[in-house]
């Protein structure tokens, strides 16, 4: 097709896919890419957002938080909380992929009862695992009898196994989620390779091993990537069960950010902020570059 | 040999049984404790001894329950429809057309999937409130009526339409927007279900923007009323927010057990591949 420049056909042409993304273009710029560039400046000024004042502090907001000690328990709870997630979010929804994945009868209903902690309000996730959580609770009673510990305790308050708690609900909501994920890869997986490692006299362990973890690597990349991004930005979770205590045991990064924001302190917040994303980036490539090593591995 | 894979069967279920009481357990503990009547103690025996609906006709009459129903239901009416229809335009220019600065169109939404809600959630606030959108149903519905997720999700899907069916489309004289609306999108379907599924619960059960753009009461969604209303958790109304809890949860629930037979293969076919 030849394209003379300025004709009247070329032009409309031009147009087109603009006029697609148009509406996406104008609502994403208005309430995604102009918020985003003004944290990145507010993080640089002392913004008084009630009196509409602001004055340009540099680095001033950085070396605040980076001095402040509930900052550091904040980052350092937040690398613990998605340390806790990531492997588990990586394995357990794998294992109910494989299941759902068998041809036995009923699967489909168990596929929808995996899932159903995924269409829940998280607001309803976090009451109902408070219930479950306090003392004299199911959780409590359960690990009693099983002599896992010795007296009915409540397991948001205590500063040990609060974070692991808050950690498990999230777990819990995205079992079906990644479940999915990974299902898609499973059922990519060609029965040829299972069938001529039957052959070759493999039993089922050896296939899951052998076969099936290796095949999922694309699909586990997807999953550390989204537990990171996700992970990093937990806030009901922790909101509505510890609000960040015992004596800060759960405070995140986004609990630390959301105190300062609802102090209106929103420079400090949009500094918090920017450290949070720079976690969120370094933690995506570094799954991305590890993964994409070993699926090289595999081609080869 | 046939002993052998019934008994590995009946384990197969036993294990799938058992996964079973985590992800639905509880909400059986939570409906248990609904449906308890009010002699009954909250953590005093498993099941209810003699079961009432009371809970849920005060969670109903004695609450504003309706009202923030209705304001939920808005809300995600106006997401739903609005992000298939945006999302599907953009991820189709970006899937089908060749033009100047697609990739880096393309690119820029990708890399704002990163970007975490709680750094742009002032600026967003106050911009909010300049566009008068603070206690509205636009304004709660905003940020959902048209994603980043949502364009690359509905872009993959429709990268998997065979080229050869809109070829013959524009034979016949059909133009883009009718190409992409008669051709294309009955073939991405399963892929819009999906995406439909996906803004109503994140839509219905969101927590953190409907907290930050109501300061009236009257504008509260679910979620919003039932952690207002869990303020005093330790208090006597956990029969009631444990039903509220539940109603919350139905409406979800039902969309998604309506839907989920397209949702799976849709799944199937964006998430993982490309």
């Amino acid at each position: 097709m030849s394209r003379r420049p300025f004709s009247k056909k070329s032009l409309t042409t031009a147009i087109i896919p603009w006029l697609f993304l148009l509406p996406s273009i104008v609502i994403l710029v208005t309430f995604l890419v102009i918020p985003i560039m003004e944290a990145f400046y507010w993080s640089f000024l002392d913004y008084k957002i009630i009196a509409d004042t602001s004055e340009f502090v540099g680095f001033a907001n950085f070396k605040e938080i980076f001095s402040d000690e509930m900052f550091w328990k904040a980052f350092v709870n937040t690398i613990l909380y998605v340390a806790i997630v990531l492997p588990l979010n990586i394995f357990l929804p794998m294992i109910l992929a494989v299941l759902v994945n068998q041809k036995i009868r009923a699967v489909g209903a168990f596929r929808v009862l995996y899932y159903l902690p995924v269409v829940t309000p998280i607001v309803v996730a976090a009451l109902m695992w408070k219930m479950l959580y306090s003392q004299n609770g199911t959780v409590s009673n359960i690990l009693e009898t099983l002599g896992i510990i010795d007296s009915s305790m409540n397991f948001l308050t205590n500063t040990t196994t609060a974070l692991i708690a808050v950690a498990f609900i999230t777990v819990w909501k995205g079992l079906g989620y990644y479940m999915i994920m990974y299902l898609a890869n499973l059922q990519s997986i060609p029965n040829q390779v299972y069938e001529s490692a039957s052959i070759d006299g493999a039993n089922s362990m050896q296939k899951f091993f052998k076969i099936t973890v290796p095949m999922m690597v694309p699909s586990m990349t997807l999953v550390s990537v989204l537990t990171i991004i996700n992970g990093l930005k937990v806030f009901e979770e922790i909101a509505l069960t510890t609000n960040g205590g015992p004596a800060g045991a759960t405070t995140t990064l986004v609990m630390y950010i959301y105190d300062k924001f609802m102090n209106l302190d929103v420079s400090i917040a949009s500094a918090a902020g920017l450290v949070l994303l720079v976690l969120a980036v370094i933690g995506s490539l570094i799954q991305m570059k590890l993964t994409s090593g070993r699926e090289d591995d595999l081609k080869a | 040999m046939k002993a052998k894979a019934q008994a590995k069967k009946v384990i197969l279920y036993i294990a799938m049984l058992a996964i079973c009481v985590i992800t639905v357990g509880p909400f059986l503990y939570t409906l248990f404790i609904s449906l308890k009547p009010a002699t009954q103690g909250i953590y005093d025996g498993l099941l209810p001894t003699r079961p009432t609906f009371a809970n849920f006709s005060d969670a109903f009459y004695k609450t504003d329950f309706v009202r923030y129903l209705l304001n939920t239901a808005i809300v995600t009416g106006i997401a739903v429809p609005f992000n298939l229809l945006f999302s599907s335009m953009a991820g189709y220019a970006l899937a089908r057309i060749n033009f100047k600065g697609r990739s880096i169109v393309l690119t820029l939404i990708i890399s704002t999937m990163t970007v975490p809600f709680q750094l742009y959630m002032a600026p967003l606030f106050q911009i909010a409130g300049e566009l008068g959108l603070r206690n509205s149903y636009v304004g709660l519905a905003v940020l959902q009526i048209s994603t980043a997720f949502g364009i690359y999700f509905m872009r993959q899907a429709f990268l998997t339409v065979p080229k050869e069916l809109e070829e013959s489309a524009y034979l016949d004289g059909a133009n883009r927007f009718q190409v992409w609306w008669k051709v294309a999108m009955p073939l991405v379907k399963p892929t819009l279900i999906s995406l439909a599924i996906y803004t109503f619960t994140f839509t219905w059960g969101d927590y953190l923007w409907p907290l930050l753009n109501t300061t009236e009461s009257s504008m509260y969604t679910l979620s919003i009323a039932l952690a207002q209303m869990s303020q005093n958790f330790d208090g006597g109304n956990l029969k009631l927010i444990s039903a509220a809890s539940i109603l919350t949860t139905i409406p979800s629930l039902l969309i998604f057990i309506w839907l989920q037979k397209y949702f799976i293969s849709g799944q199937t076919d964006g998430a993982v591949k490309g």
